[in-house]
């Protein structure tokens, strides 16, 4: 028996990134680095081991190209030119891993030279190419990206399937290119379970972070940029009861929150669940998409098996695409619409995930078919289900739906994905359907989510498959292990400006946690508890986490002491469980591992971290000083 | 006034007025919390009955009293629930409940 703590002080990667990028500023500097002898600094921030920065200067003002040359042959080789200038840093982007990847930077004059950049084997957390069908005349200069949906991590592939982008932080949910050329995903930071992330950020494609916009209620499964620049992201109220609700309006500058909406103020919680609902977890929004033609927001809610359109400036309800089954009389002859044309073929969709608005309205989703009915009785098993890309055409005058495409159907149990998964629109017949959460034990559908299956246990089987159609013929399909939550097609380098440097911003911020305000009677125990616990305590710029392992029914409360004022949160030891887990980055293997994040909003001064297990009241010895700083 | 009971007990109450009745596990945390939160509240409102009963030893009682998980607390007038609440609630939830059946 021991008694031990850990206590692991680490600046935010924004912190961290912008002291390494003045480092190797610092070290540029230093001499004339010239195309011959060009700068190299791989990995330049930090979390993508497959990028590398070159840095030279030119007498004259010239328009640089380089060039990652194919492991193969030059049909392979990924180029870009960049802007013209005199000092010269050069995102090197598509490297292939554990490899001696020659780069070539060429002028406009003719002046060519070359360097070798060696990298490392990838993290075993990596999730590799199973099969891949696609050709480099089809897939371009574009890989396919992959956001994880568990510990794995995101991901690129190109069209051998070779991993040519990734980075080693679980960044999560969706991922999608901004009109600047950055990409906008989830923050890899935990803030609460089982799935929720500090925020949303903006990276490039070396990795580096430019804005982090922390929210109050957190972040989850989806975001999308308007016109304007400013970010629609869904989160929630955690001081109310339900969760997956909401909608914000973020401020891209300033990261301050200009709109909500709130479902619960045109929807019933209680009706039309779907297999997966809980009363707290009522609508499980998965998806937003604003459409400027009719100036309103299309909401997917697993829940509720629903498809729900709100009037944007008002808020109010217009449409809801779904099984109206289970739904009170006056909403559907109100909001539901009645299946016409082919209704022999036609099928409502289930759980599903990713609504898009077509061009000319149509409304397309990832229907995973979880349950593919509202009453119990009729639910079909996982084994005999499927999971589809599907194209409804609504007439919301007649309130008349028709099914116009699907892609999946055929391909029965394994297609399925219970969760997550999304779709694209390129073009009319032209479409991406990416079935992220396919899970098999003993070779058929396995009953549980992805992020609940040992993927250790030889009997199961995880796998992700992202399918291209165009006008009825697939052209593309990865198949990849793992489970991947959204797969979306991008070139790695954009036409504006592949990195910026100066520091990146935390923006916005996160809620105050709330505390509990009864503190058990406890007796100071003078001494540290016993190292099964495993007390963890994570402490960055905004907030701390603490990780402990308990039996379950313990009475356990985390309490911040300070001369002043003492915080004291209360920490569940129950088992609880997830019905809905589309990211298990945050899952531990034993449930009686507990993690709590207490924000630093609302602290303040000197506070000691004391625990308190059953009856004893434990010093952990760690102190901590929240005049934190602000940016 | 907190007082254990059992479902003999339960059944020969007096249960004219208003009264609170808990339902916990001894392998429970939230209940083991909610203890010292009935605890305050007891301490706020000396004259408030409060009676818990153990989940696990009283069977019948639970189930013809529909409580089907804990902790949950049954806020009572005469006899008839008038409201529950489900999991660990913090005190502000449970004192307005109980200021309803008042």
């Amino acid at each position: 028996m021991s008694n031990k703590i850990t206590y692991i002080s680490q600046d935010h990667l924004i912190t961290q990134q912008a002291t390494a990028e003045k480092q190797f500023i610092a070290e540029f500097a230093k001499k004339d680095y010239t195309i011959e002898a060009p700068y190299v600094v791989k990995n330049p921030y930090l979390i993508n081991p497959l990028c590398a920065l070159i840095m030279f200067k030119t007498s004259e003002e010239v328009s640089p190209t380089l060039t990652v040359c194919g492991k193969r042959y030059s049909r392979e080789d990924l180029s870009h030119t960049f802007a013209a200038g005199t000092v010269h840093r050069l995102p090197v982007l598509g490297l292939y891993e554990d490899f001696a990847n020659r780069v070539i930077i060429s002028l406009p004059d003719g002046t060519t030279s070359s360097v070798t950049i060696q990298t490392a084997t990838l993290p075993k957390a990596v999730c590799r190419c199973r099969n891949i069908s696609a050709s480099a005349d089809y897939l371009q200069n574009n890989l396919m990206f992959l956001t994880p949906a568990g510990k794995n991590l995101p991901t690129a592939y190109d069209y051998k399937g070779d991993i040519r982008w990734m980075l080693t932080e679980g960044t999560m949910f969706d991922i999608k290119r901004a009109a600047n050329g950055n990409i906008l995903t989830g923050s890899n930071r935990f803030c609460r379970m089982p799935y929720n992330a500090t925020g949303l950020i903006e990276l490039d494609m070396l990795g580096k972070i430019y804005k982090e916009y922390r929210l109050p209620g957190n972040y989850h499964h989806d975001h999308f940029e308007m016109e304007d620049g400013n970010l629609l992201i869904l989160t929630q109220d955690f001081h109310t009861d339900t969760v997956e609700d909401m909608c914000v309006l973020v401020d891209r500058n300033t990261g301050d929150i200009l709109r909500t909406w709130d479902y619960k103020k045109v929807l019933p919680q209680n009706v039309a669940g779907s297999g997966s609902q809980s009363d707290h977890d009522w609508f499980h929004n998965n998806a937003v998409w604003y459409d400027k033609p009719t100036n309103s927001l299309t909401l997917s809610g697993r829940h509720q098996d629903a498809i729900i359109n709100l009037d944007y400036d008002t808020g109010k309800l217009n449409w809801i695409i779904g099984d109206p089954e289970g739904w009170p009389q006056e909403m559907v002859d109100k909001y539901f619409f009645a299946p016409v044309g082919d209704v022999n073929n036609f099928d409502w969709q289930y759980e599903q995930h990713a609504c898009v608005v077509c061009p000319d309205g149509d409304i397309m989703v990832f229907d995973n078919g979880q349950f593919r009915a509202k009453s119990k009785e009729n639910y079909l098993k996982n084994c005999e289900n499927f999971s589809r890309g599907v194209r409804y055409r609504i007439d919301t005058e007649k309130m008349e739906i028709k099914q116009v495409w699907q892609y999946g159907k055929e391909r029965g149990q394994d297609f399925f994905s219970p969760y997550i998964g999304n779709v694209e629109y390129y073009a009319d017949g032209h479409y991406l359907i990416h079935s992220g959460g396919i899970g098999f034990k003993n070779g058929i559908a396995a009953d549980h989510l992805g992020a609940h299956m040992d993927k250790n246990d030889p009997t199961v089987e995880l796998r992700s498959v992202t399918v291209e159609e165009k006008d009825g013929v697939v052209l593309y399909q990865l198949e990849t292990e793992g489970n991947f939550y959204r797969a979306e097609k991008l070139p790695l380098y954009h036409d504006g400006d592949n990195v910026t440097f100066g520091p990146g911003q935390l923006l916005g911020k996160l809620d105050v946690t709330p505390e509990f305000d009864t503190v058990p009677d406890a007796e100071e125990a003078n001494c540290l508890p016993d190292s099964w616990h495993a007390i963890k305590i994570e402490e960055d710029e905004d907030r701390i986490v603490f990780h402990g392992k308990f039996e379950r029914g313990s009475l356990v409360m985390l309490c911040l002491e300070g001369d002043a004022k003492s915080h004291h949160y209360y920490i569940n030891t129950s088992a609880v469980p997830y019905l809905a887990m589309c990211s298990g980055a945050f899952l531990e293997k034993d449930d009686r591992d507990i993690k709590l994040n207490i924000s630093k909003e609302g602290l303040d001064g000197k506070l000691a971290i004391k625990i308190i297990i059953n009856d004893k009241k434990y010093d952990t010895g760690v102190v901590i000083f929240t005049s934190y700083r602000k940016r | 006034m907190i007082q254990e009971i059992n479902t003999e007990e339960y059944d020969a109450l007096d249960r004219s007025g208003p009264m609170l009745v808990e339902f916990y596990s001894k392998t429970c945390g939230p209940c083991k919390m909610l203890a010292f939160v009935l605890r305050d509240i007891d301490k706020l409102m000396p004259d408030f009955k409060i009676f818990i009963i153990d989940f696990d030893e009283n069977n019948e009682l639970k189930e013809r009293l529909g409580v089907k998980g804990f902790p949950t607390i049954l806020l009572m007038k005469e006899g008839v629930e008038v409201s529950r609440l489900t999991g660990l609630k913090q005190k502000p939830v449970i004192i307005k409940a109980i200021e309803e059946i008042l």
